[in-house]
C-alpha cells in the first residue's frame, strides 16, 4: 500500500514536471529555468493560501481597530 | 555619447535603446506592439509613473533606428547610471521592493514583469525607478512568474548574503551579472538562514529544485513543444498563487535588513582626528567657494565618506555622485538621503584603487566608471594619501587617472606630517620619497592647470582648484 502510494506520488510529480518543461511565455526572452517554474507551481497553492489567511487576518484586525476607535 | 545602439541593449527582441544627436530613444519593435499598447491603455503606465516606479517617456515622431518600429519613445534622462554591484544593501533592498511593487501594480492591470533584473532599476532623486518600459507584458494566464529565478538571483540572494554574512558580498553581482546563482548563495549562507521561512523557500528549496531539474529543459526540447504551463493539460498557476508569491517575496526582502557596523570611516569626522573645527570650517568654505564659482552640473565626490562635501555641492544645484569604498558609510549616507535629512546625492560603493571596469559582453555592456563621465567637477578631498601611500599608486598615475574623470578638480593635498599620513606610515616603511607637494605639482602639470591654491587654515593641508588641459 505504502509502495503504491509512493509510486502514485512519483507519477504525479513526474507528470507535473513534464508539463512544465518548456519556456512558458511567448514574450519571454530570459531563461525562466525549469527548476524555478516547477518550484513555483509546487509552492503556489501554499503561497495562495498564505496570502488568503493574511488578507483575512488583516480584515479581522481592521474591523476591530475600526470598532475600537 | 556616441550615436547608435546602446551597448547594453541587445538581449530583448521587444525593442532597444539608441542615441541620435546625443538624445536617448527607445524603439518598440512591432512584435511587442500589443503589450506596449496595453501598458499605455490599461492605466498601468499612469499608475506606475504616478507612483514614481517607472521612468516617464513621451512618444516621438522620429525615424526608427533599425527596421520597422511600432513606436519610438524618448524617456526622461537618468543623470547617472549606477549598477547593482555599486550599491549598498539598503539601495538593493529599495530596488527589490520597487520591483515587487511594480509587479503588484502590473497584476492589478492584467500585466506582469517579464524580467526582474536589478540593472533595470536606477536611482532618480533617491528613489528607485524602473527604466525598462518594455518589461511589462500582458499577464500570461495560468503561468508562473517567468522572472522568479531572476528576481531571486538579482535581489533576494545578494540581500540575504549581505544581511546574514557580509555586506561586501554584494560585489558578487559584478562577477555574476545575471545575479548570484542560488546554489552559491545557499552554500555561503549560514545554517540558521534556513530558519527564515522566506529564505528557506525562495533560496534553499528553490536552489534544490533548480539542481534537481537542471537537465529537464534539454530533455523537453526534444518533443513536447506546446506543452506549456497554462495550457489545458497542464496545472494552472492561479493569479492568487501569483499574488501570494509576490507577497511572500516582499516579506522575505523586507526581512533582509542590514545594519552598518562600527567602521573606522563612519566616525571619521566625529573623531576629528584629522581636522580641527577651524580646519573643517576653512575646508568647507573653500569647497563652497569653488563650487559656487564653477556652478557644475555634475559632481563626483571621490572618497566621499558619509557625504558631507557631496551635500555641499548638491545644495549648490549639482547632480552629485558620492563614491566611497566602505559600504557602512554608503549605507549611512543613503539612509540620510532617503529620510530627507540630506540632499539627494547618489552614494555608491566604489574602491577607487579598483574602480568599476567595463563588464558584460565585449566588456561594454556595463560601462566603466570613467566611461560614465567625465563629470564637470570631481572632489578629491582627503583622498590622495589613500591612493599614493595606502595603495602605492605613484602620484603621476593618480594625476593621469583623475584627468580621465573630470573637467575641473578640487584636490586636497595631505602632507607627510599630517596625522592621517603618519598613521598610514606607522606600520610600514616609508618608500614614498616622491610624496611631497612639489611631486604632486609635477605630476599634475602633465594634465591640469592650477587655477587656485589655498591653504586649509588650522591644518597643514592645501586645496587646489585645477582645470583639465
Amino acid at each position: 500500500m505504502r509502495k503504491s502510494g509512493s509510486r502514485l506520488a512519483w507519477t504525479i510529480w513526474f507528470t507535473l514536471c513534464l508539463s512544465l518543461l518548456v519556456v512558458p511565455a511567448a514574450n519571454a526572452y530570459i531563461d525562466p529555468g525549469s527548476g524555478s517554474l516547477i518550484f513555483q507551481v509546487v509552492v503556489g497553492a501554499a503561497m495562495a493560501m498564505s496570502l488568503g489567511v493574511k488578507v483575512f487576518w488583516r480584515r479581522i484586525t481592521g474591523f476591530f481597530s475600526r470598532r475600537s476607535r | 555619447m556616441v550615436d547608435g545602439r546602446v551597448a547594453g541593449s541587445f538581449r530583448d527582441p521587444a525593442g532597444f535603446v539608441f542615441t541620435r544627436e546625443g538624445v536617448l530613444y527607445r524603439q518598440v519593435n512591432p512584435r511587442f506592439a500589443e503589450h506596449y499598447d496595453h501598458l499605455m491603455s490599461s492605466g498601468l503606465y499612469q499608475a506606475l509613473t504616478d507612483a514614481g516606479l517607472l521612468v516617464r517617456h513621451e512618444e516621438v515622431d522620429v525615424a526608427a533606428h533599425a527596421d520597422d518600429a511600432h513606436r519610438v519613445l524618448r524617456p526622461a534622462i537618468v543623470e547617472f547610471i549606477s549598477f547593482p554591484y555599486e550599491w549598498c544593501p539598503g539601495q538593493l533592498r529599495d530596488a527589490a521592493l520597487a520591483t515587487l511593487q511594480a509587479q503588484q501594480l502590473a497584476l492589478n492591470h492584467g500585466m506582469s514583469l517579464r524580467d526582474a533584473s536589478a540593472f533595470n532599476v536606477q536611482f532618480v532623486a533617491s528613489r528607485p525607478v524602473l527604466i525598462d518600459t518594455l518589461s511589462f507584458e500582458i499577464l500570461p494566464q495560468g503561468q508562473p512568474w517567468v522572472a522568479y529565478r531572476q528576481f531571486c538571483q538579482h535581489f533576494l540572494a545578494p540581500l540575504a548574503l549581505a544581511s546574514s554574512v557580509d555586506a561586501r558580498l554584494l560585489r558578487l553581482l559584478g562577477v555574476h551579472l545575471d545575479g548570484v546563482p542560488l546554489d552559491l548563495a545557499a552554500a555561503l549562507l549560514p545554517g540558521r538562514s534556513r530558519l527564515q521561512p522566506g529564505l528557506a523557500v525562495h533560496l534553499h528549496a528553490h536552489a534544490r529544485s533548480q539542481r534537481r531539474h537542471a537537465d529537464d529543459a534539454g530533455r523537453a526540447g526534444a518533443g513536447k513543444g506546446d506543452n506549456k504551463v497554462g495550457t489545458k493539460d497542464a496545472p494552472r498557476f492561479s493569479e492568487q498563487a501569483f499574488r501570494g508569491l509576490i507577497d511572500s517575496l516582499t516579506t522575505a526582502v523586507r526581512k533582509q535588513a542590514w545594519e552598518p557596523g562600527e567602521s573606522a570611516w563612519r566616525d571619521y569626522y566625529a573623531a576629528k582626528e584629522s581636522y580641527s573645527d577651524e580646519a573643517m570650517a576653512s575646508k568647507e568654505e573653500l569647497v563652497a567657494k569653488f563650487v559656487g564659482e564653477l556652478q557644475p552640473r555634475s559632481v563626483w565626490d571621490l572618497g566621499a565618506n558619509t557625504g558631507r562635501f557631496s551635500w555641499l555641492a548638491a545644495r549648490a544645484g549639482a547632480s552629485v555622485v558620492a563614491l566611497e569604498m566602505d559600504p557602512s558609510a554608503v549605507e549611512v549616507s543613503w539612509r540620510q538621503v532617503v529620510a530627507g535629512e540630506a540632499p539627494a546625492v547618489l552614494p555608491l560603493v566604489m574602491d577607487l584603487a579598483n574602480p568599476s571596469p567595463g563588464l558584460g559582453w565585449g566588456s561594454a555592456e556595463r560601462p566603466s566608471l570613467s566611461q560614465r563621465g567625465p563629470a564637470d567637477l570631481a572632489l578629491a578631498l582627503a583622498l590622495i594619501h589613500h591612493l599614493a601611500i595606502a595603495n602605492n599608486v605613484p602620484l603621476t598615475h593618480v594625476a593621469a587617472w583623475l584627468a580621465t574623470l573630470c573637467q575641473w578638480l578640487v584636490l586636497e593635498w595631505v602632507p607627510k606630517d599630517d596625522p592621517m599620513v603618519r598613521r598610514l606610515l606607522a606600520s610600514r616603511q616609508d618608500v614614498f620619497d616622491d610624496y611631497c607637494e612639489q611631486g604632486l605639482q609635477d605630476a599634475l602639470s602633465g594634465w591640469f592647470d592650477v587655477v587656485q591654491r589655498e591653504p586649509v587654515h588650522g591644518s597643514q593641508r592645501t586645496l587646489y582648484l585645477l582645470r583639465r588641459r
